[in-house]
């Protein structure tokens, strides 16, 4: 009896959740090994969280992300070990890997489990919808596959040494190979680029036209911020689409999101979720983004947000 | 004399009918290797279409002219038909040329007969002048990018056959050989006078009928390798036309034991179904989908005439790789380029307008299908929608806790496991569920329905997304996969009826959820609010206010619910209407998931906005919650006052 964690790492140090998949398994195992797999490089520090037997798969493959190539060798590890569960994190590689083995092994998945009671079935509480809701599930299968929602527990360290190192290359396919990262080009640098924005200013229909921008850009200029607009004004042509924030724009998640002549329909608040404070700037009182704004501001954009920059630079001289 | 007639005709029927099986067998083998679809049962309502749409050509007269034109040619070539046989047998011999006991003989010999014969001649000679006209004079927009010299050289060949046949008759009343007594004949009889009764005459009657047949025979040859072929299948895809609900998408079953039936959509023309494959052979180009379809009429890539002929070519060049096994090349972008396959509002316009049920939106959603399950590629913006469905339950990603939110204070019943099913369950759908704008619409119904009395309910966060923006995205994976989460919520709880304010979830929930166990009686809010009107149940005051209603595609069109909500809007205010109403009315831009997508170039919401302005109504009602928002974006965006309301709204305003 034992429970394998596939472990992922990057560049030779695991990462937090895979540190937090083992604690998971390790409470799962209760007392029976843990054994994991790491492809490519052996991962540092295992031993601290409870690793008896690190397996580590090499194939020319594991130098870039192939999901269904490390799957596979999760599935043969698994072949000669007979684990009674597989774990991962529930990270985005973490889940595929494991959708990938689930497949090949034809067995059900649970993702995104924040707790596990082993048994059969096995009892899982697992996280659906995106955070908003709790499953509690029974899980019918000879080997249990599960992964681990990120941050749901805490990566505990115990006494331990370090684990005995053991390598072997698998056999793949070539289905397996065929998926794999062949390259990564960077994002074009220039500018504050809004998706990373610590601030962003944005105006809506309100601006009025494409020089009513001018209030906006000098703030945001002021703030260190970018420029941002709502879907009515690329509509409208007044600035390109790479400028709109919304549900079919760009997704931010700004430390401080000022929205000026915006009424924030549902596809823009779906662009501007993330932003940790909304300031809106609004003549409409019952404009829908006064119900998700911190703070608001009822008045013209065009008288407001020049007396905010007038403020600023006050301030600063 | 009469043997060398027989070899010569035999001979040229040898070539012209040799042609016409040898395309006609490659065409026929094409369709065996179609995919397979069901269409088997409604055999009778098959057969009605077959006697309107066919017969009694309905749907061309939705063109009143153009339809005209066509009818006079189709009907002319009904009556003649039996003229050919008389013809075929009159090249043979000239004299006597039929057995006289045949029923083709006595046919020859009535009045009433060769009466039709000349009257239809003329008719669809008057068809063929119109069409014509239309075609060089008033040179309609849909016509564009159809092949224009091979319906003109058509128009000309049944001009040719019908003005032989009228000479051929002419010939023979001059030569005293008419069966039937030649007062009969208005048109051939008056034409005889053109003729002498010497050799000249003789010659002529003999390169009359000769030149009708050939001209037939050509015809014959011709017509499998045109646009023509419709005549031969035309009344076949009629047939086999969807009888069901034309909101209803045709589920794939990814449970497929035999694995050649396995579909993803369609990838390359292999994948058609025989139907598709069809449809694209009955495509007349005759581009009345391309005059109703919003996308095009935005000047957007798509038209839906343009997309079937690109499938129908790209079929016709891989044809033969088809029946070979060989290699095949994708149908994106080689029979349509990506853009046309996402321009598409899946408003239905299309299929609604054309004459030989051609199913435009099927074909546009299984190459979704195949672009989206298995190559991963569509418009970047929709990525969102489609992840917040399939991992948030709805398509902005709100948290699905909040789902009843708009109901507190209301006094809704929230059904919770175990609790007694109600009378109505009102899926509440997730634009009324989270929107703000159109959450006013879910406030009002609820309002109503617990004012009349009704012991309703909603599911609160037990409710999700039908999946409708998924399947009409062509993510049919996770389509299905909340179909059989909703079906189970539904089946546990007991419910029997379900009203939707939303047309997009009623069309699922009535249509599609009964293909995976989920069968109830669903009606929509109008529908059932008018039912309380009626019933006196709700009284509500009428206001003076003009209202002009906006048809939703999903209610009118694909559902044909068009009178409930005119029900309702008559007893608020003064009904206005715009000329594009009821089963032919114009998208509001956000169906086929175009909600969660970027439109390029001009606006269908805007055009649909300035059409309702147009009207000079202060109020445009609406029965959905995204022709909501999109036209309350397009009023303000073309600058009207006119105020955009669910017509739930309106009646609840009346009744305070």
């Amino acid at each position: 009896m034992s429970v394998l964690v596939f472990v992922e790492h990057d560049g030779g140090e695991p990462t937090e959740p895979a540190l937090q998949a083992l604690t998971f398994a390790r409470g799962y195992a209760s007392g029976d090994p843990v054994h994991s797999l790491a492809v490519g490089l052996e991962p540092d520090g295992l031993g601290a969280y409870g690793v008896g037997t690190l397996h580590v798969a090499e194939h020319d493959v594991f130098g870039s992300y192939a999901p269904a190539a490390v799957a596979q060798a999760v599935v043969e590890l698994a072949g000669r070990l007979l684990p009674t569960a597989v774990i991962a994190a529930g990270t985005d590689a973490g889940n595929e890997v494991m959708a990938h083995v689930a497949a090949k092994l034809d067995l059900p998945l649970a993702a995104n489990c924040v707790e596990a009671t082993p048994g059969d079935p096995a009892r899982v509480t697992r996280v659906r919808w995106g955070g908003s809701l709790l499953e509690e599930a029974a899980l019918h299968a000879p080997v249990k596959l599960l992964t681990v929602q990120p941050h749901a527990v805490a990566a505990i360290e115990v006494p331990g040494e370090g684990p005995a190192v053991e390598r072997f290359a698998p056999v793949l396919g070539d289905a397996d190979l065929t998926v794999r990262v062949v390259g990564r080009t960077g994002e074009s640098a220039g500018g504050v680029s809004l998706s990373d924005a610590k601030v962003v200013v944005s105006a809506g229909r309100g601006a009025g036209s494409p020089e009513g921008f001018a209030g906006v850009e000098e703030l945001a200029g002021l703030l260190g911020g970018a420029v941002g607009c709502s879907r009515a004004v690329t509509m409208a042509g007044w600035r390109s689409h790479t400028d709109q924030v919304g549900q079919t724009g760009t997704k931010i998640a700004p430390d401080l999101y000022i929205a000026c002549g915006i009424s924030g329909a549902t596809q823009h608040m779906a662009g501007c979720k993330g932003a940790k404070a909304i300031l809106a700037i609004n003549v409409d009182r019952d404009a829908p983004i006064l119900s998700s704004a911190d703070y608001a501001v009822i008045g013209d954009l065009h008288e407001v947000v020049p007396a905010i920059s007038a403020e600023i630079r006050k301030a600063r001289s | 004399m009469i043997v060398v007639s027989a070899l010569a005709l035999a001979a040229a029927s040898a070539v012209a009918a040799g042609l016409f099986a040898r395309r006609a067998w490659f065409l026929v083998r094409l369709v065996r290797a179609g995919k397979p679809v069901d269409r088997t049962a409604d055999v009778g309502r098959r057969v009605r279409n077959e006697a309107t749409i066919v017969l009694g050509q309905r749907k061309l007269f939705q063109r009143l002219g153009p339809g005209l034109v066509h009818a006079l040619i189709f009907w002319g070539f009904l009556v003649l038909f039996p003229t050919i046989l008389l013809a075929v047998l009159g090249v043979i011999d000239r004299d006597g040329f039929i057995p006289s006991g045949a029923p083709l003989a006595w046919l020859a010999r009535q009045g009433w007969f060769v009466l039709l014969v000349d009257v239809f001649a003329v008719l669809v000679l008057i068809g063929v002048v119109a069409a014509l006209w239309i075609r060089k004079v008033q040179r309609p927009p849909r016509f564009k990018g159809s092949h224009l010299g091979e319906a003109d050289l058509i128009l000309g060949l049944i001009a040719g056959i019908v003005s032989t046949l009228l000479l051929w008759h002419a010939a023979r009343i001059a030569l005293d050989l008419n069966e039937a007594p030649a007062g009969w004949s208005p048109v051939s009889n008056p034409l005889s006078s053109l003729f002498g009764t010497g050799t000249a005459t003789e010659v002529l009657e003999r390169v009359f009928v000769w030149a009708h047949v050939l001209l037939i025979l050509g015809f014959l040859a011709y017509l499998p390798h045109s646009k023509h072929l419709h005549i031969a299948t035309a009344a076949i895809n009629v047939f086999f036309g969807r009888t069901r609900a034309r909101g209803r998408l045709e589920p794939l079953d990814f449970e497929a034991e035999d694995e050649a039936d396995l579909r993803f959509g369609a990838g390359t023309v292999a994948d058609l179904t025989w139907k598709q494959m069809l449809d694209a052979m009955s495509c007349t180009e005759c581009g009345r989908c391309q005059d109703v379809c919003p996308a095009y009429a935005t000047g957007k890539a798509l038209s839906p005439k343009l997309l079937i002929m690109g499938v129908r070519d790209h079929l016709f060049r891989e044809g033969s790789q088809v029946l070979a096994g060989g290699e095949l090349s994708p149908l994106v972008p080689n029979a349509v380029t990506d853009d046309v396959v996402w321009d598409c509002v899946t408003c239905g316009a299309c299929v609604h307008e054309c004459p030989v049920s051609i199913e435009h939106v099927d074909h546009i959603v299984d190459m979704r299908r195949h672009l989206v399950m298995v190559e991963s590629r569509f418009p970047a913006e929709a990525e969102t929608m489609l992840r917040d469905v399939e991992r948030g339950g709805n398509p902005w990603g709100k948290p699905q806790p909040e789902r009843a939110a708009w109901a507190d204070g209301l006094g809704v019943r929230v059904l919770l496991p175990g609790d007694p099913a109600p009378e109505v369950l009102y899926w509440v759908g997730c634009a009324a569920s989270f929107d703000e704008r159109a959450r006013a619409s879910a406030v009002a119904t609820a309002k109503l329905l617990l004012a009349a009395g009704l012991d309703v309910a909603i599911l609160g966060p037990r409710e999700s997304c039908t999946g409708d923006p998924a399947r009409r995205m062509g993510n049919e994976y996770v389509f299905q996969s909340f179909a059989r989460e909703n079906v189970a919520t539904l089946n546990e709880s007991g419910v029997t009826k379900i009203v939707a304010s939303c047309p997009h979830c009623f069309n699922t929930l009535a249509n599609e959820y009964p293909d995976f166990g989920g069968r109830y009686e669903v009606v929509h809010h109008t529908e059932l609010l008018a039912e309380l009107v009626r019933d006196g149940r709700l009284a509500p005051v009428a206001g003076s206010e003009e209202i002009v209603y906006h048809d939703s595609c999903y209610l009118a069109r694909h559902n044909d619910v068009i009178s409930a909500p005119r029900e309702l809007v008559s007893r608020i205010g003064k009904p206005l209407e715009m000329a594009r109403s009821g089963k032919r009315t114009f998208c509001c831009g956000a169906g086929g998931a175009h909600m969660w997508m970027e439109e390029r170039g001009s606006q269908i919401n805007e055009e649909r906005a300035r059409e309702a302005a147009a009207t000079g109504a202060g109020t445009l009602a609406v029965a959905c919650p995204f022709c909501t928002l999109m036209l309350d974006d397009g009023v303000r965006q073309t600058g009207s006052d006119m105020r955009v309301a669910d017509v739930s709204v309106l009646l609840a305003e009346a009744l305070e």
